[in-house]
């Protein structure tokens, strides 16, 4: 059949494998209201730390071990229920984008929080936090569309 | 025109559709893939059975609680098929100079 073959028709059959890779990846990729979720359940246990209570840190520990399974096992099994991305298309820049932007996180917030108590300021694990939080949703926004950007692209036919 | 790698079986619309969501995954779920090519679920079947007769694909059934789960994988052999499949295209668009956009 290939003989016989138009290339305009290979381009069309090219086209559809584009849109059914897309189909896949875009599974998984991660909502926008789950790295702010993350980042507001940050904010809630730093609030916990600074307030230095022992009924703040019963409270604030398992809102945030219980937030951060519910928000997470959502995230998780609403993506992978259907299909599971190909693990070799992330591989190496997609892992290398989601260990920087972890790192800029906890940097951030670590290098806020430090900082202000140094300087005596109320709440400084609170203010860390919220910057954190902050580089978080913006951030995590951005990552999401990279990480699908490097799927498509280490996908079959190269995300053409 | 002749290329190696062109491969009739895949290139059929349904079956290049359904090959094209196996080879972006590790599994699929079959319903996944029912809902996303809009077949019924005996048609599904059917592609599925001539896929899996020429070794390209792999269907294993599991429960997830108490639900039946029927999911399909590209074998090493499909993938290569796939992959072949998919350069022999290329090349037939890359000798005409035909630009593809997406949809």
């Amino acid at each position: 059949m290939s003989e016989r073959m138009l290339p305009e028709d290979a381009a069309r059959a090219l086209a559809e494998v584009d849109r059914r890779q897309r189909q896949v990846i875009a599974l998984a990729a991660i909502p926008d209201w789950y790295w702010w979720a993350v980042g507001a359940l940050m904010v809630v246990l730093a609030v916990g730390v600074d307030v230095r209570t022992g009924a703040s840190i019963a409270i604030v520990v398992p809102v945030f071990v219980v937030g951060m399974l519910a928000t997470t096992g959502t995230v998780v099994l609403g993506a992978f229920r259907r299909a599971l991305p190909r693990n070799d298309l992330l591989v190496p820049q997609g892992i290398f984008a989601i260990l920087g932007f972890v790192g800029l996180t906890v940097g951030v917030t670590l290098a806020v929080a430090f900082t202000l108590r140094a300087a005596g300021a109320p709440y400084p694990a609170t203010s860390g936090c919220a910057l954190g939080a902050i580089v978080m949703g913006t951030g995590g926004r951005w990552l999401s569309r990279y990480l699908t950007r490097v799927m498509l692209r280490n996908g079959p036919g190269g995300g053409r | 025109m002749s290329l190696d790698g062109f491969d009739e079986l895949i290139h059929a619309p349904t079956r290049l559709a359904i090959v094209s969501l196996l080879a972006a995954s590790e599994w699929a779920d079959f319903k996944f893939i029912r809902d996303s090519v809009e077949l019924s679920d005996s048609a599904l079947s059917k592609q599925l059975s001539a896929l899996t007769d020429a070794g390209y694909v792999e269907i294993s059934k599991s429960f997830v609680g108490k639900r039946p789960r029927t999911s399909a994988r590209l074998t090493r052999t499909g993938r290569l098929a796939f992959e072949r499949h998919v350069n022999a295209l290329q090349q037939i668009v890359a000798r005409a100079g035909v630009t593809i956009l997406p949809d």
